[in-house]
């Protein structure tokens, strides 16, 4: 029991989780201080703890490690606890306490994840960051938010469910639940059954291609922070595991190649401008898997970092445009710089760092991936990332600013964006800035500190290269929209996967129930209607009417008292 | 919310003004062809390219060597120009209306 309670006492995710619930005894009006001190403990208990292993507890036998700090889990448990202060503060004086639960209980799941040292704790957080997370999907509290809550949980206890299975397989294996490298492969080059059980269950949660599509059902539908929020951790902690147990997995790097390119395409035809970034959560998300794939795990772990900070961002420069229009359509918005001017003005920072040009977060972090393709001589893989490159500029860099504040006059005249959401913007836009120019904070948290000091962004080379294919990307731009040629925004519904299981396995759905309620009918009345014409053959017979009647209950009775005797009878005997 | 529609009779904003629209389609052409000159400087080249002989034919092997200078920015171009010139066809395979889910669910 002490054991226990000092593992609970060294991570800093039950502090932010207990924190989460005090938050229900709370005035409403003091959420976002308590929020914030409590933030403010799990950091300098972090800090504290320093490089190492803490949380010791023996279950069944087996040792576990509740929390481990080490480079790689350091950098993802950094900005998880700047993502969270950025949040707090964006939404400072929200007053809804389920969604005020989840803006600490969420990211504090996330947060035990990243530290577990073992795949037992590491499963725990992972349901844990489940179930606090569909909170914000529910938050809006429709009929639309609580299917997509319903089929958003199904599908993330579908990935616990499938990870403990490989825990449970890989113990088998090996004896041994410590969280380290697994890889997908034995000595001999086979794949390994329980390897790719833990692979599908990190792959869901990190929207592999065809697992991909809950992110775009469910985060477009919570409210405007639960979007911000949801949009940050389950798919990096998925990349951080990962990154842990598979990294220099091949495979990876396919995936994540198909990762980069398909969601450009739906972003383009999309309309709701949130599901686009959802589109876009899927394509950073298939670059930091394809540094996985390499073993550039700098490159993920440094992409991960800027993307929490440059993605968020985007989502809060059109959050606080739909907080103060009440709308993220395209067809709706447009020409709200005329009175969001600083909103505008961070919003197109984010999307010059997300598509990594030079003196922004993106580029001193993206280039590690891709000069991770160049080191690997992998030259389709090369091509597909500098394309994918060109697609995150059209989608996240031009479309959303475009779109929202310029693009077509919506006539729609909204108040600048309140002041905690510009503190918030403003600070991730200074972190993109700042560290764009200055990275050397950021590398010194890399996990790989020997391959980082080889790294330099800001070569000559480096520069013209990435100027010249995102400059000529933007003519590209500007030739189309000169042209008329760019699409017009169209509001309309786009199939993706999620239609296999929302339409005809809905269809499917329903008709099984309505087969196996038939099926169960019918024998039901084959059952029971030889059950009654038993009966009543029985009552027919032995009935009053019947033709035993007339002569058995004597006989019976005689029948009945020998019986009875003789039992008296041995039993006296033995007795 | 607050959404205060605009006056009929204001001015244009000045991202609307052809003054800005030209200035900034100015300022990006002559900073492309910057950078696509800037693509034939052999001390901004990249001294140690990676894909040198490896994994790809030699005639791949020979024009990415010639177009080395530009090739980022015909790259840019025309990944931009794909990517939205054959992307919007994918509407119509996947393009249904607004309500489509409502009405099934």
């Amino acid at each position: 029991m002490t054991a226990l309670f000092e593992a609970l006492l060294a991570s800093p995710a039950v502090i932010l989780t207990v924190g989460a619930f005090v938050l229900f005894f709370l005035p409403r009006h003091l959420a976002q201080v308590w929020m914030l001190l409590v933030t403010a403990f799990s950091a300098i208990k972090l800090y504290t703890l320093g490089v190492g292993e803490y949380g010791a507890l023996s279950l069944f036998g087996e040792q576990l490690v509740t929390v481990r700090v080490d480079p790689l889990s350091r950098i993802f448990a950094v900005v998880f606890h700047i993502a969270i202060v950025l949040n707090i503060v964006y939404a400072w004086g929200q007053r809804d306490r389920a969604q005020n639960f989840a803006t600490l209980a969420y990211p504090a799941a996330a947060l035990g994840g990243v530290l577990a040292g073992d795949l037992v704790t590491l499963f725990v957080w992972w349901e844990m960051a489940a179930l606090t997370s569909v909170f914000l999907v529910w938050a809006p509290g429709t009929r639309a938010t609580y299917l997509s809550g319903m089929r958003y949980l199904s599908i993330q206890i579908l990935s616990g469910v499938l990870l403990l299975g490989g825990i449970v397989l890989l113990y088998r294996e090996t004896n041994s639940l410590a969280f380290d490298f697994i890889g997908l492969r034995d000595e001999n080059g086979l794949i390994k059954f329980s390897a790719l059980v833990m692979f599908l269950a990190f792959g869901i949660k990190s929207a592999f291609p065809l697992l991909h599509n809950w992110v775009q059902d469910s985060y477009p539908k919570s409210t405007i922070t639960g979007a911000i929020i949801l949009s940050i951790f389950t798919t990096k902690l998925a990349v951080y595991s990962l990154a842990r147990a598979f990294p220099g997995t091949i495979e990876l790097v396919y995936i994540g190649a198909v990762m980069t390119i398909f969601p450009i395409f739906f972003a383009l035809i999309e309309n709701d401008l949130r599901k686009v970034l959802t589109y876009s959560i899927n394509n950073q998300v298939g670059f930091m898997v394809v540094a996985i794939g390499f073993g550039a795990i700098n490159g993920a772990a440094g992409y991960a970092f800027g993307n929490i900070i440059f993605e968020g961002l985007l989502f809060m420069a059109l959050g606080a445009a739909m907080y103060r229009t009440g709308t993220s359509k395209a067809t709706e918005l447009g020409g709200l710089y005329k009175t969001m001017p600083i909103t505008m003005a961070l919003c197109i920072i984010g999307a010059l760092s997300i598509s990594a040009f030079p003196g922004t977060l993106g580029f001193v972090t993206k280039g590690l991936i891709i000069d991770a393709a160049g080191e690997a001589h992998m030259f389709w893989i090369w091509l597909v990332l500098l394309f994918a490159s060109a697609g995150v500029l059209e989608h996240a860099g031009i479309k959303i600013p475009f779109f929202t504040f310029f693009a077509h006059d919506s006539g729609k005249r909204p108040k600048e964006a309140p002041p905690g959401m510009l503190i918030a913007m403003g600070v991730s836009a200074v972190l993109c800035v700042g560290l764009g120019i200055y990275p050397d904070p950021l590398y010194a948290l890399m996990p790989d500190q020997a391959a980082i000091a080889d790294y330099h962004p800001y070569t000559a080379y480096h520069l013209v290269e990435q100027l010249q294919l995102l400059l000529w990307a933007v003519l590209a731009f500007a030739v189309l929209l000169l042209m008329k040629w760019y699409p017009a925004e169209v509001p309309s519904t786009n199939l993706d996967t999620d239609w296999f299981w929302r339409v005809p396995g809905r269809r499917l759905l329903g008709w099984v129930t309505g087969a196996s309620r038939a099926t169960w009918i019918a024998l039901w009345g084959i059952f029971s209607g030889r059950i009654h014409a038993l009966m009543a053959r029985i009552y027919e017979v032995h009935g009053p009417e019947g033709q035993m009647a007339r002569s058995w209950p004597i006989g019976f009775m005689a029948l009945w008292t020998a019986v009875l005797l003789a039992i008296v009878l041995v039993l006296s005997f033995l007795a | 919310m607050t959404d205060h529609h605009h006056n009929p009779h204001e001015k244009p904003g000045w991202a609307d003004t052809k003054s800005f629209r030209n200035g900034f389609l100015a300022v990006l052409v002559i900073a492309s062809v910057l950078a696509l000159i800037a693509g034939f400087v052999p001390a901004w080249q990249n001294p140690h390219h990676a894909f040198d002989g490896h994994k790809m034919p030699a005639w791949i092997g020979a024009v990415w060597h010639a177009a080395i200078p530009i090739f980022f920015s015909l790259y840019g171009f025309a990944a931009f120009m794909f990517i939205v010139l054959a992307g919007q066809h994918l509407r119509k395979l996947v393009g249904r209306k607004e309500n489509y889910y409502e009405e099934r669910e």
